[in-house]
């Protein structure tokens, strides 16, 4: 028998009182684990979102700003329109590498002519495009034809018949995109070309007709030279076209950012607060615990334990338990997250992507350690204080 | 083997009063020996017990086992002759719950021993057997009588093959019947196994049992050699 085996024997002695700290374990890691998730995700979400955008800035309407993030971030549907000729004013932009329209569409809400409801659309120019087709270019060898789309991860068409409909018009999905947690995996991408063939036909197939006003655009796409000053370029935009916004990739997305934070800060005070009346709680049961056994701990440095061997067994308890704890608290929070991100995110109001393989093992490590960690500080008092008292006097009623 | 010398012990009760448990007591123990030490309750007894084994630091004054001041060694160093040299009988049950009676007998060896892990379980049992608990292996201490359980911590502290035994008013809970059969162990122990006893009771008629008694009232020996 060893100190490993005696400790699992303690602990099974007392179902309650380890069930008390185990819980405390549990909590605590539960909840460390899922805000780092969400706020990692979040995060991570918003980040790839700004990557798939490839652009350094983006140029929308004056007061489309909140429109256009809800669209990328949520995928809820933009509408909204500038002339088309504010591509070529943007060009010739000093400082600026290259420009390219987009056309922002959705497909109608609860109609038989589209396969999908309120999906966000986003028609690029293949001529000028420098987001989509290097990536398309990569995987499919070329662009993409008329009828051809690419989908976000969550967009799929049965097996071996690659149609979806839009407006009455099939489209064909050759490839979807890597997911990034955000409204973009529920999105689709397509010429101009189909977008304008998609408008045309509409008129006769679809229940309600794609209206893209004549000569307009929805956005422009400013990829700047290296070694450019975007603030000093987005300022001679606004100098040049008063009418637009335009906005830094990295300035993106600032309200959910601020949403996130603020969220964080909460979730942070009431990890606190959880992690401290956690400590309390376990160092109360550890001391009820000490107190109780005072007796059996100095019958065990009578029989020859030392000070050392008593403290170490304490602590041994207190970190199986923190393990068993945390390792359920973690099993379940993962699986939480996992089952219920799409409501998470709803819910939240922000997007979320789970992490990779490596990433979420070292997170849930640290889930782990903080249990670990919380736990052991708990009971660390008591443990000193027990294994240096006197065996006699322990061992007096 | 032990070796009292002018030992005192105080017990602090609260900032300025204390009160003298063992007073200027000075006691030797020789090999082989079977010592009962009698007196009331509060004469000091199990406290001159604890100090003999190390389990509380003397006031003043010395505790020699084999030559050894037990109060110059380190924790590891005492807590390691205790293991080896000392087996403790306690006056309540000292059984550890969450452990099987097997369990309870080989706890000793976790803190060391001189048996080879092979050796430890098959002395357990032979330990069990002489204490006439051998189909008891698998028992829990809340399944014993408070007979067996003390049989059970009898059979403890031989594990390690220990040179002397302290007994701390070992039949106290017990009845008189069981009592007598505990006494007889005992005496059987000593004699068979040549291990030195000491052994504290209020009961005056177990003092025949012993080869030397010894009597200690308000913290002194007031009768018997010293």
């Amino acid at each position: 028998m060893n100190l490993f085996q005696l400790a699992l024997k303690n602990i099974s002695g007392n179902s309650f009182r380890s069930g008390v700290v185990s819980l405390c374990a549990l909590l605590v890691a539960a909840f460390a684990l899922t805000t780092t998730l969400l706020m990692r995700g979040a995060e991570n979400s918003l980040r790839l979102a700004i990557d798939r955008l490839g652009a350094d800035i983006i140029v929308v309407p004056a007061g489309s700003e909140a429109k256009i993030e809800s669209a990328l971030l949520m995928g809820v549907p933009a509408r909204f329109w500038m002339p088309q000729d504010n591509v070529n004013k943007i060009a010739v932009i000093p400082g600026i590498e290259a420009v390219s329209p987009q056309l922002y569409l959705a497909t109608l809400t609860g109609a038989d002519c589209c396969s999908v409801s309120d999906m966000f659309m986003i028609a690029y120019d293949p001529q000028t495009d420098f987001t989509i087709q290097p990536w398309l270019n990569q995987k499919l060898g070329n662009g993409l034809r008329l009828g051809e789309v690419v989908g976000g991860s969550y967009i799929f068409a049965t097996e071996g018949v690659q149609n979806i409909k839009v407006f009455g018009y099939l489209v064909t999905l050759k490839a979807n995109l890597e997911p990034t947690g955000t409204g973009l995996d529920q999105s689709m991408f397509f010429t101009f070309n189909t977008a304008y063939d998609i408008a045309q036909k509409s008129a006769t197939q679809a229940e309600e007709a794609l209206v893209i006003p004549p000569d307009s655009i929805s956005a422009v796409l400013v990829k700047a030279a290296p070694g450019s000053d975007l603030y000093v370029i987005s300022a001679q935009i606004m100098r040049e076209l008063p009418e637009v916004t335009p906005i830094l990739s990295s300035n993106m997305f600032q309200s959910y950012r601020q949403q996130m934070t603020g969220l964080l800060k909460t979730i942070l005070v009431i990890m606190g607060i959880t992690l401290g009346l956690s400590v309390v709680l376990i160092g109360l049961v550890f001391s009820m615990a000490a107190n109780e056994r005072r007796k059996e701990l100095g019958v065990i440095r009578a029989l020859g334990a030392t000070r050392r061997f008593v403290f170490q067994s304490l602590l041994m308890e207190a970190s199986l338990l923190a393990f068993l704890g945390g390792a359920t608290g973690i099993g379940l929070a993962v699986l939480s997250v996992y089952l219920f991100r799409k409501l998470l995110i709803v819910s939240l109001g922000f997007p979320f992507i789970l992490p990779s393989p490596a990433v979420l093992l070292l997170q849930i490590s640290i889930g782990l350690l903080l249990a670990l960690f919380s736990v052991n500080l708990a009971a660390l008092f008591p443990a000193i204080k027990i294994s240096r008292q006197d065996p006699a006097v322990a061992m007096r009623e | 083997m032990i070796n009292l010398i002018e030992v005192n012990k105080e017990y602090q009760l609260g900032k300025n009063s204390s009160v003298s448990a063992v007073r200027g007591v000075s006691l030797q123990i020789s090999p082989k020996e079977f010592v009962i030490i009698v007196g009331r309750s509060g004469s000091g007894k199990t406290t001159l017990l604890n100090l003999s084994a190390g389990l509380t630091r003397p006031t003043s004054g010395k505790v020699m086992l084999d030559g050894t001041d037990l109060w110059s060694l380190s924790d590891r160093q005492q807590s390691f002759l205790r293991c080896q040299k000392i087996g403790f009988i306690f006056q309540f049950p000292s059984l550890l719950p969450t452990l099987t009676v097997h369990e309870n007998v080989i706890l000793p060896t976790v803190f060391g021993t001189k048996l080879i892990t092979a050796q430890v379980s098959d002395r357990a049992k032979q330990l069990l057997q002489k204490v006439s608990l051998g189909e008891k292996l698998a028992a829990y201490p809340r399944q014993l009588s408070a007979g067996q359980q003390q049989r059970v911590v009898i059979a403890r502290a031989l594990m390690n093959q220990p040179e002397v035994l302290l007994a701390d008013e070992p039949t106290s809970n017990l009845d008189e019947k069981t009592e007598l059969e505990i006494m007889e162990l005992f005496r059987d122990l000593h004699l068979s196994l040549g291990i030195t006893v000491v052994m504290v009771t209020h009961t005056r008629q177990l003092v025949s049992y012993g080869t030397r008694a010894i009597e200690m009232s308000e913290g002194r020996i007031v009768n018997g050699n010293k």
